[in-house]
């Protein structure tokens, strides 16, 4: 072993980790004894399945060879599960091999989509039963402008997790100065997309490609949207930004090789144009509040003056914040209801 | 207009083109260089997409906006003017009755391609009619315009039919055949087919009448209207003064085609005629700005900041000069001087330059109506905007102007735009 110059790293080549590995794994055989089946038959099978794992042997064949036992030790549970194969494109042996075997529900995507509809009808019928959508959370934000020190984090983490073009931001703070020397004061005031519950925007579409969802989120049908810009006419907060279609990549090299996964769609990866010729807004994260997180500008604030929730849920702390006193939102006379508030 | 044939007979001209070769290729050459230059610049425009205007994100909407409000309402300004005649049947319009027509239907052709153009994504200008939201103007008014072109084509064939299949008669070779399509096979030059035709011209324009006034020009202004952020069109006044300043624009541009009509294709002028048409345009000049000027006083008495901003910036901004020269001088002071005096409104020289003051002058009112409200940020802290058309933006106009152009000269070297002679 070679003397390390770099300190803080520990020396250890590949073959030290791999023995490490196989340190840290349990035995095969013990760990089957626990198991109500057959030892023998889950060793041989796991073997073999390192083989297809290698692409000594495919999975057609892998399951050719263990039907007839896998059958008898399985029983029923083997019969409507589909047969797995981690080297096929759709997780599924193929059609014919799979015909010849005693398994008999078809392939895996097959079981999904069946899955998937039965739980829509669950979810529907639940929906039914407590009227209308109050199974939905109203995703609301809070920000607290005696704590905003206007340091525009919340600007800058927006376009690092959209990754938005040059003249395309979700969020901008408005600096605005009161008074006259010596007796000044500043109000920043930080500016999303105001989820309105009344939107204009998506009155005056004319192609519905800008249209509210059950959570409270304003969304925009990128497939859709044809650019004419009615509804940047029709905001009364400047929140919707075109997309002229520019990019960093002059200044970054690369810049364009990270897109975001906006609406939980990601256009890079599907090959599909980014929505240039579209109108693009803040949608509160909506990649990220589908994994349970915060939207960027509120995980980031330094201050801690943003928050983000539930607006429906009474126990929320936006909900109770939105409830206060000190709450308002931007131009109430408007009748947009918007879904952000802040706090004077 | 009549001449002698072999047959002895008086017979009415069948050749309505241009008198002067001349003048025929210089105009011709013009719109040829014109298309040519519009022609470079859409490929540019759509190479580089919307980076191509000077358009912004505060300033979302600009030239190609204004033009395409200015063309509808110059088609639903002539196409009224032609009910003048073929509805409420006033006396000697007949003369102009098919020539707006033809305009209006050409202007609202012209209007589509502004909007065409003016779209992120030209290639889904077919959305609205697949997607509709019921709530939406914008989605309203592109219905309204198919109707409304169906409208004019139909007021257009009942309007010439009986003419084009007099000329498919008497003409032969491609324009005959054309002639003949035109009709629909409806050759029937009989008194009862001819009161037949003006019965359903009349029931058409009835039914136009509404659909311009309310639905095409009244219902852009609608489009405007409904934007409460911007409070400068946030006004239930905003949509009238849109279909009269329509009707202003229609009116000057018939009578100043009429008197181009008579100078370059030849042909008498009726003096009362151009006094009527002037007359009609004064009238509605004072209309517009008397309308105009209660629109103000509202605005600047509401106090309402943005408001009244916008107004301070059309009045003393960087752009007021597009305010005093082309809308309150071009548009209102010029031709309220050239149509004061009778004399002056029999003569076709004068006319010529009233109606031509007030089709640009009527362009910087399109312009004042959709950039300054763009350019004041819908609150304060936000960037204001700045605004003034690209090279590409203005070509491309020029352009889009042009295959306007070419379609209306050639209507009117080969379509009885002007009602035939009689044929004795």
């Amino acid at each position: 072993m070679s003397q390390s110059n770099t300190p803080g790293v520990p020396d250890v080549d590949a073959m030290d980790v791999d023995r490490m590995v196989e340190n840290e794994r349990e035995d095969p055989e013990s760990v089957l004894a626990e198991a109500d089946h057959s030892t023998d038959l889950g060793l041989a099978m796991a073997e073999d399945a390192k083989r297809v794992g290698r692409g000594e042997l495919s999975s057609e064949q892998f399951w050719a060879k263990y039907d007839e036992a896998a059958r008898a030790e399985f029983g029923e549970a083997y019969e409507v599960t589909p047969n797995p194969a981690v080297d096929s494109d759709d997780q599924t042996i193929d059609e014919a091999a799979a015909e010849s075997l005693s398994c008999s529900v078809g392939s895996m995507d097959s079981v999904a989509a069946e899955l998937d509809e039965s739980e829509a009808v669950e979810a529907s019928t639940a929906a039914a039963d407590v009227d209308g959508d109050s199974d939905d959370p109203t995703y609301g934000m809070v920000i607290d402008l005696q704590k905003c020190v206007g340091c525009d984090s919340c600007t800058v983490a927006c376009k690092a997790e959209n990754r938005t073009p040059p003249g395309v931001s979700y969020n901008v703070v408005m600096e605005e100065e009161h008074g006259e020397f010596p007796n000044v004061s500043r109000t920043n005031i930080p500016r999303p997309c105001m989820q309105c519950t009344n939107p204009p925007c998506v009155q005056v579409c004319p192609v519905s490609a800008t249209y509210k969802m059950d959570n409270g989120v304003v969304n925009i049908d990128y497939e859709r949207c044809i650019g004419c810009r009615y509804c940047m006419i029709a905001c009364p907060y400047g929140a919707r930004y075109f997309d002229f279609g520019e990019s960093y990549d002059d200044e970054i090299t690369e810049a364009d090789e990270i897109t975001s996964p906006e609406y939980g769609i990601d256009r890079h990866e599907e090959g599909r144009v980014e929505p240039v010729g579209n109108v693009r807004k803040c949608h509160f994260c909506h990649h990220r509040l589908n994994r349970g997180e915060e939207p960027a500008c509120v995980e980031t604030c330094v201050g801690d003056a943003r928050n983000a929730g539930d607006l429906d849920d009474p126990e929320s702390d936006v909900a109770q914040m939105a409830d206060s006193d000190r709450a308002f939102q931007l131009k109430e006379e408007g009748g947009t209801d918007p879904n952000v508030y802040y706090l004077k | 207009m009549a001449t002698e044939t072999d047959t002895g007979r008086l017979e009415f001209d069948t050749d309505f083109g241009f008198t002067s070769d001349r003048i025929r290729y210089g105009w011709y050459g013009l719109l040829a260089v014109l298309l040519l230059v519009g022609a470079y610049a859409v490929y540019l425009r759509i190479t580089q997409g919307m980076a191509s205007t000077n358009l912004t994100s505060t300033t979302p909407w600009g030239a190609w906006v204004a033009f395409y409000i200015y063309f509808v309402g110059l088609s639903a300004g002539a196409f009224l003017v032609s009910t003048l005649s073929n509805v409420f049947g006033m006396e000697g319009m007949e003369k102009v009755d098919r020539d707006a027509l033809f305009a209006a239907a050409i202007s609202m052709a012209v209007a589509l391609l502004f909007v065409w153009i003016d779209l992120g994504r030209m290639d889904r200008m077919y959305h609205p009619f697949i997607w509709r939201q019921i709530t939406s103007p914008l989605m309203w008014e592109v219905h309204a315009y198919v109707a409304y072109i169906a409208v004019l084509v139909t007021e257009l064939y009942f309007a010439m039919r009986v003419d084009l299949a007099r000329l498919a008669a008497r003409v032969g070779g491609w324009r005959g055949t054309l002639y003949r399509a035109l009709t629909l096979g409806r050759t029937d030059t009989g008194e009862r087919a001819r009161e037949r035709d003006e019965t359903w011209l009349k029931r058409v324009g009835i039914l136009g009448i509404p659909l311009a006034i309310f639905l095409v020009h009244g219902g852009t202004g609608v489009l405007f209207a409904v934007a409460k952020a911007r409070p400068y069109w946030n006004s239930g006044l905003f949509p009238i003064i849109f279909v009269v300043s329509a009707i202003v624009s229609g009116a000057a541009l018939v009578m100043g085609l009429y008197v181009l009509r008579s100078k370059v294709l030849g042909g008498d002028l009726d003096r009362s005629l151009l006094d009527r048409l002037a007359k009609l345009t004064a009238a509605f000049v004072l209309v517009d700005l008397a309308f105009f000027l209660i629109d103000m006083l509202i605005a600047l008495n509401s106090l309402h900041p943005h408001d009244v901003e916008t107004w301070l910036l059309i009045l003393t901004g960087e752009m007021a000069w597009s305010f005093w020269l082309v809308m309150a001088g071009l548009g209102w002071a010029v031709p309220l001087a050239l149509l004061s005096k009778r004399s002056w409104r029999r003569t076709p020289a004068l006319m010529l330059l009233a109606a031509l003051s007030v089709v640009i002058g009527i362009v910087g009112v399109r312009f004042n109506i959709v950039v300054p409200p763009l350019i004041v940020p819908v609150m304060e802290g936000l960037p204001a905007g700045e605004y003034f058309p690209s090279l590409v933006e203005w070509t491309t106009s020029a352009g889009i102007v042009a295959v306007g152009l070419v379609l209306y000269t050639l209507g009117v070297e080969l379509l009885p735009l002007e009602p035939l002679g009689d044929d004795k």
